[in-house]
Order: C-alpha cells, then structure tokens, then sequence
C-alpha cells in the first residue's frame, strides 16, 4: 500500500489501523514503510482517508511480493488454491470432504498469529524443523505446499524468503503415536523464530465430542493443554457431487 | 477463519461469543449449492446474528448492507458464510433452524466446547471433528497484553490492529465515541465479518476506565 504524497493532509487518520505499525509520520505527512506492509488492505478499505490518499502499491502484484497480498488480505484469493484465506477447508468441510480419516490427527501450524505476522524466514525455520521430526508431507491443497522448494528439507523457495505475512497456515497430517514428538519440535523451533504461532491439533470425535483419550494422553505428556473453545464441525454436511 | 478457536477471554465473557460457519466443499457439494447457502443465510437472520458476512459481498453486518442485498447477491456456488451470536440461545436457535432445514452444507461452530456439547446433545446433532487450541509459542513476548488480545482475536486474520484498539479505547475514555459505536469502528477492518461487537461492547465498558491513554 502507498500514501499519494501530493494529497496526503497529514491528519494520522490510517495509523492505528495497520496492524503492523507501517504507517508512520515522515515530516507532516504518513508515509508507509514499504519492507514492513504486508499489503493486507486494511488502511484503504477501514481507514477511510478523508482525501483518497492511500492506494495500491505499483509491485503489489509482482512476484514474490504478492505473497504479501495472498497471505495478508482475507478478502484475497490465493493463486495456489483458488480460495480465499491462507489455509484450505481443512475441518471446516471435514465431515463432506472426509480429508482426515478416523484415527489420524491434523496439526495445523498458525504463523505469525495472534498480530504480529512473520517473515517467509522464520516459516522455513517451522517447515525445516518438520521435515527433521519425519514428516515429508505438507498439506498439498495448503499454500505454503506451492511454496516448498524441497519437500525433503523443508526448504522454500529462496527467491521467497525476503517476504512477510501476516498470516500463514502449515498443516500436516500423522498418526497418533507421532503427536508428541512434532509438539516437541514446536517447542524448541518456538525458541528460534522471531514471531509467534498458533498450534490447531484437529481430530474425528466419538460421539458427545468425545475427544480421543490417546490424543489428550500425548498432548498432556508434552506439557501443553487445550483452550476451553474449540471450533467444531457439526455433522451436517453431506456430499452430492 | 481458522483462527476462531483462539479467541482469548474469560469463560464468561466467551458463553457471549459463538461463531457459526456455512461452508461448501469444492468438489463435493459446491455445484447447487447457491439456494442452499441463501437459504441458511435467511435462516442466520432470524436467529439474530451479531454479525455476519458472506463471500460474494465482503461487507459486514454494520457496512450498511442491506439483508436483501446479501441474499441477492448469493447466486455463484460455494459462497461461505460467517457469522457470529452473543449467546448460547442464539446459537441453538440457529442450530434448530439450520438442522430443520438440512440443506446439507457443512457448518462449524466455534465455541466453548462443554456448552457446544450440550446444546448439540439437547438438539440431537452429532459433531465430526473438532479443532483444539494448544496455545501460542515463540515469541509471545512481542504480543500486545492479553486485554487487548481479547477485541484483536475476535478477528482471525489479525487485522484488527492492537493500536486501533487504543485509539478506541482513548476516544472512549474521552467521551467522543460511545462503546458501541467504537465497536463498530474496530469491527470494521474484520473482512469475514466475526468480530463480536456486542461482546467488544461489554470489552470496552469493562476495560476503558482502566487505561489511561495520551495516544493509542
């Protein structure tokens, strides 16, 4: 995002509204530091400047600097997956889609959330550390997927790491027994990146929201616990396709 | 939207603050389901949302859309919708309507979990998968305090700025917004329409006497 320098009035109507803190007095007038936005929008569709000074920066859709735009602007359609939002369906359709069978867990790897956003750097750092615990896939309907330059290593493309979102989703699918050891290699490569991640561990129930007594069990063992919300598919979907 | 299981709260203050998705999945119930979601968009209406938003339109409950023009506007396949209750009743209201309706698109609700199973039990639905939250790692130490945390998580994309909630919370304290009114100017930025303004309401009634704010 850009502020049109001839017709900003100065008035730092736009600042609190970056979530970033990008927007800042130069002189008398805002200006938008351009290597911290992560082109999420919120200045122009929120901030209603009283002169139609903010607009779209020129590159904005240049390559890697889209990447800013797809993972930042929830109302942007990612190139990589045709949907809006950084993730997939993932237990939003889950009972339609069945994507997660019976006995296997999702963890889903929220980076830069809550507020802070986190640069493509650090996302490596938490594919990398996966890669090292044994798990070789990511998600392949997850954006993040397009952006593995070795799927191995956990490596991304290294034309892409000079990028920052604001919000990413890595999601990876294992077996029970294998929940402890990617919590703990959460833990340590929580120490290396400089932002923080959300960590969603997503299961079928048993009936009631009967939560799997084994998953709980791994969970606890390594030291964590749950939130008393959750997000929960209600069984009402079906498929018709 | 994922980040709906990570609204931070107390228990009381999130027995206020029920997300409700409708979300089609492409490739298993995408194609024919436009009449569907427009009818379960009618259906949210009646329930009494605090807000919602649906795809085609981008434009939350207090953007000065009409309801018609939601609904008009649902005529492509796969549209989602996300809405959001300040209350339990509410909730299953929308729940009984929804389940009578069986239009068969999938739909979350986030929310405290004992209560969602409770109500799920009273209406006879059997949920299929859940989402916990196992927290927040790294650096949380860079994080805005966890008062604040309470209006940003409302929004899961993050894009509700902790310095916009400052600044409401400064125009609160200095009588030139009213606590709702400065809900719905945070609410605003929320692209998926779930920030809770009622629940932001009662945040900032709570909270602005304690904050003594020269600027944001």
């Amino acid at each position: 995002m850009m502020i049109r320098e001839e017709l900003c009035v100065g008035c730092g109507r736009c600042q609190p509204y970056c979530p970033t803190v990008a927007i800042r007095y130069d002189g008398l007038k805002s200006i938008i530091d351009q290597d911290i936005c992560y082109e999420c929008s919120t200045c122009l569709r929120a901030a209603h400047c009283p002169v139609d000074a903010i607009c779209e920066s020129p590159n904005v859709f240049d390559h890697p600097r889209d990447l800013r735009r797809h993972f930042s602007d929830p109302a942007s359609r990612h190139v990589a997956t045709g949907i809006e939002g950084r993730g997939t369906e993932e237990t939003k359709s889950g009972d339609v889609t069945r994507r997660l069978p019976p006995g296997k867990v999702g963890i889903a790897i929220e980076v830069g959330r809550p507020n802070l956003g986190m640069s493509l750097r650090d996302v490596q750092k938490i594919t990398r550390a996966i890669a090292r615990a044994g798990i070789h896939k990511i998600e392949p309907c997850n954006p993040i997927h397009s952006m593995l330059a070795d799927e191995a290593t956990g490596d991304l493309k290294p034309e892409l790491l000079g990028e920052r979102v604001l919000s990413a989703i890595i999601e990876i699918e294992m077996e029970k027994g294998q929940i402890r050891s990617i919590l703990k290699t959460l833990k340590e490569v929580a120490r290396e990146v400089d932002s923080v991640f959300c960590i969603d561990c997503f299961m079928v129930v048993e009936p009631g929201i009967e939560i799997p007594g084994d998953v709980l069990e791994e969970i606890r063992a390594e030291g964590l616990s749950w939130r008393p919300n959750a997000k929960i598919n209600m069984g009402l979907g079906r498929a018709w396709e | 939207m994922t980040h709906s299981l990570h609204r931070e709260g107390t228990l009381e203050s999130l027995e206020k603050d029920y997300v409700l998705f409708v979300y089609p999945a492409r490739g298993f119930n995408y194609k024919g389901s436009a009449p569907k979601v427009r009818r379960l968009v009618e259906l949210l209406y009646l329930a009494g949302p605090v807000n919602m938003c649906v795809t085609t339109l981008r434009r939350n409950m207090y953007s000065g859309v009409k309801p018609e023009e939601v609904l008009e506007s649902i005529k492509v396949e796969g549209a989602r919708v996300f809405s959001v209750f300040d209350s339990r009743e509410k909730v299953k209201d929308a729940l009984i309507r929804i389940k009578q309706a069986d239009e068969g698109i999938s739909i979350m609700v986030s929310g405290v979990t004992d209560s969602v199973r409770e109500l799920s039990a009273e209406l006879g639905i059997e949920p299929y998968m859940i989402n916990l939250s196992l927290g927040v790692h790294g650096r949380t130490d860079l994080l805005p305090p966890p008062d604040i945390r309470e209006f940003t998580t409302m929004c899961g994309h993050g894009v509700v700025s902790p310095n916009l909630v400052r600044d409401v919370i400064r125009r609160v304290r200095a009588g030139k917004v009213t606590e709702w009114d400065g809900s719905v100017i945070i609410a605003e930025p929320c692209a998926c329409g779930i920030y809770n303004p009622v629940r932001s309401a009662e945040l900032l009634r709570e909270k602005a006497p304690l904050y003594a704010v020269d600027r944001w």
